[in-house]
């Protein structure tokens, strides 16, 4: 019992194929990307509810799905738990009877022992005999989560669980899967097209795009350093640039963007002078300071002014020009050192970006 | 309006009718209209396709294939009646199935419609806890009984009113195969427009009575969608 899933097919859908390869280990793997992208139907393959024209399933060392071999399990042999967006309790049971509708084969006192772990292990206690229609839409869900559980499930498939809930409920389920994760040890494959989400809940992430899997790692690993241009901008990184390689040292690498000269130190392939490179600095990793000394080790220094701003409220986005050459920077930050460093008042300032921070990989359209 | 004249018979052959042929409606269309809301689009069209047949047929015509498959003419009805000793031409039973297959349409086309408006994510998300008969009778059932309903009572107001496919298998033979529309012909065609009037008013107030059953039927089945 590895909680292991291991996870390669290909599906033609008229104009639309689905290529796909990736692995998940307990604890959550967002399948994150685009609608359209591929990972509902992925999802949908590892429960068994479409059949691949190719390739295998395994998990836990047994194959669900392997085309070879000609094994194909039907859903309900596959031992995973699915929660999807909408409501999908049964109207006319109640959530007692919603919770043991999948172990409706075990004795009556064994179902009623599981069905009283789940409902209070989701905080459901005092609605047992309620129908789902007179529940709010997190209760709906929890009752999705524990009906789920019910048949110990070991893999946990969860297709934009929360998305129809409103925002303050959703952080409050968001957490409660967190914790699940951690009590129960589960293999959880989470599908989401929100960023924030995705971020918050990923032990590891996997990119999907036009029905690939771009990119799979852990969270850090995918956000900070991610493989190519367009993980890049699927993952949100507002700062792109097309750069050219001045010079390569044990410090990093030197790379002329806009003629500016910028010390990267992060990088997922080997580059050498000359190449044509593609330059990534998330909004979130750029410090804005007011004098011109920078902290220290090597930083890399831009002096820039404000030429458009705009409020989220929590945080702030700022677009900033170089007074020499240079690049576009934006810059998020939050509300706090927004309001300290006085940013309404004062439009120069000093970025600051530590050459970790700043990442490259080969450049996606040599030319520009 | 006068009573006496009704032969009762013709009410029981009628009813009797009716719930064989809705019976034999439920056991074949309920599994058919599943078939047609799950399957994949084309096959789901030709299945649709071969169950709207006999709606677009006259009802002598059904009523002339039903009565060449149930007689001595085809293999089938050689089978029935040498082999299995099932003589249904000029029988209720005949007419039954007649009215049965004259109603089918009508039950598969309402059943269907309950199917269908079941959300696809709910049955896939029971697909992956209980097999295929699970989902069919745990829940696709229970979600459109009201549909199903409404269709076996679609189907029970068709066969009561069947005339030309009945009469064609199974002819008017007093208290054997006489129905009430069959009744009425025969009043009209004997110039008692004084039967004919009753009769057709009692067909009345039956069809109002189905009617609003239907309707009662529907308004719950919108409660729950």
């Amino acid at each position: 019992m590895t909680g292991d899933l291991s996870v390669q097919f290909q599906r033609r859908l008229g104009s639309f194929s689905l290529d796909v390869e990736f692995s998940a280990a307990p604890g959550i793997t967002v399948l994150f990307g685009h609608s359209g992208s591929g990972k509902s139907m992925t999802l949908k393959s590892i429960a068994g509810l479409a059949r691949p024209d190719s390739g295998r399933i395994e998990f836990d060392g047994r194959a669900l799905f392997d085309s070879r071999a000609g094994v194909n399990l039907p859903p309900h042999r596959r031992a995973s738990g699915l929660v999807t967006q909408g409501n999908t309790l049964l109207p006319h049971l109640d959530v007692r009877q919603n919770i043991e509708f999948g172990i409706h084969h075990l004795p009556r006192d064994e179902r009623a022992t599981r069905s009283a772990e789940l409902i209070g292990l989701l905080g459901l206690s005092g609605f047992e005999s309620r129908r789902p229609r007179s529940l709010s839409g997190g209760q709906q869900q929890r009752v999705a989560l524990a009906r789920a559980l019910a048949r110990r499930s070991r893999l946990l498939l969860l297709d934009e669980p929360f998305s129809a809930l409103d925002d303050a409920l959703r952080n409050a389920m968001r957490r409660e899967l967190l914790r699940l994760r951690s009590e129960l040890g589960l293999t959880i494959l989470f599908v989401t097209h929100d960023l924030r989400e995705a971020h918050f809940l990923a032990d590891r992430i996997a990119v999907f795009d036009a029905g690939r899997v771009l990119q799979l790692g852990p969270r850090e690993e995918v956000f900070r350093h991610p493989a190519s241009r367009r993980v890049a901008e699927l993952t949100g990184v507002a700062n792109i640039w097309p750069g050219v390689v001045m010079d390569v040292s044990g410090e990093g690498v030197t790379v002329a963007v806009s003629g500016a000269a910028l010390l990267a130190g992060s990088g997922t392939h080997a580059v050498a002078p000359g190449d044509q490179v593609d330059v990534m600095v998330r909004a979130e990793r750029v410090n804005l300071r007011r004098d011109m000394q920078a902290s220290s080790g090597p930083m890399n220094l831009l002096p820039a002014s404000i030429v458009a701003e705009f409020a989220y409220g929590a945080t702030h986005v700022l677009q900033l020009q170089p007074e020499g050459p240079g690049p576009r920077v934006e810059v998020e930050i939050a509300a706090r050192p927004y309001s300290v460093l006085d940013i309404p008042a004062r439009r120069l300032f000093n970025l600051e970006i530590d050459p970790r921070d700043i990442h490259v990989v080969p450049g996606s359209n040599p030319g520009c | 309006m006068s009573l006496e004249a009704v032969d009762w018979s013709t009410f029981r052959i009628s009813a009797q009718i009716a719930v064989v042929a809705t019976l034999m409606c439920i056991i074949v269309g309920v599994p058919l209209a599943w078939a047609i809301a799950r399957a994949r689009p084309g096959f789901a069209a030709v299945l649709s396709s071969a169950a709207l047949l006999p709606l677009v047929l006259p009802p002598t015509a059904v009523g002339y294939y039903v009565l060449y498959g149930l007689g001595r003419q085809s293999a089938f009805g050689r089978f029935l009646i040498d082999d299995l000793g099932f003589r249904l031409v000029f029988t209720w039973q005949g007419a039954a199935i007649a009215a049965a297959v004259v109603a089918v349409p009508l039950f598969v086309r309402t059943a269907q419609a309950g199917f269908e408006q079941i959300d696809p994510d709910l049955l896939d998300v029971a697909a992956t806890m209980t097999g295929r008969r699970g989902v069919f009778w745990r829940v696709a059932i229970p979600l459109a009984w009201p549909s199903i309903a409404a269709a076996a009572l679609l189907a029970f107001a068709r066969s009561i009113g069947e005339f030309g496919a009945t009469i064609i298998v199974a002819a008017s033979i007093p208290g054997e195969t006489r129905t009430v529309p069959a009744a009425i012909y025969d009043a009209t065609q004997a110039g008692d427009t004084a039967l004919a009037n009753t009769l057709a008013l009692l067909t009345l107030l039956i069809g109002i009575s189905i009617l609003i059953a239907l309707a009662l039927l529907l308004r719950r089945q919108q409660e729950r969608s």
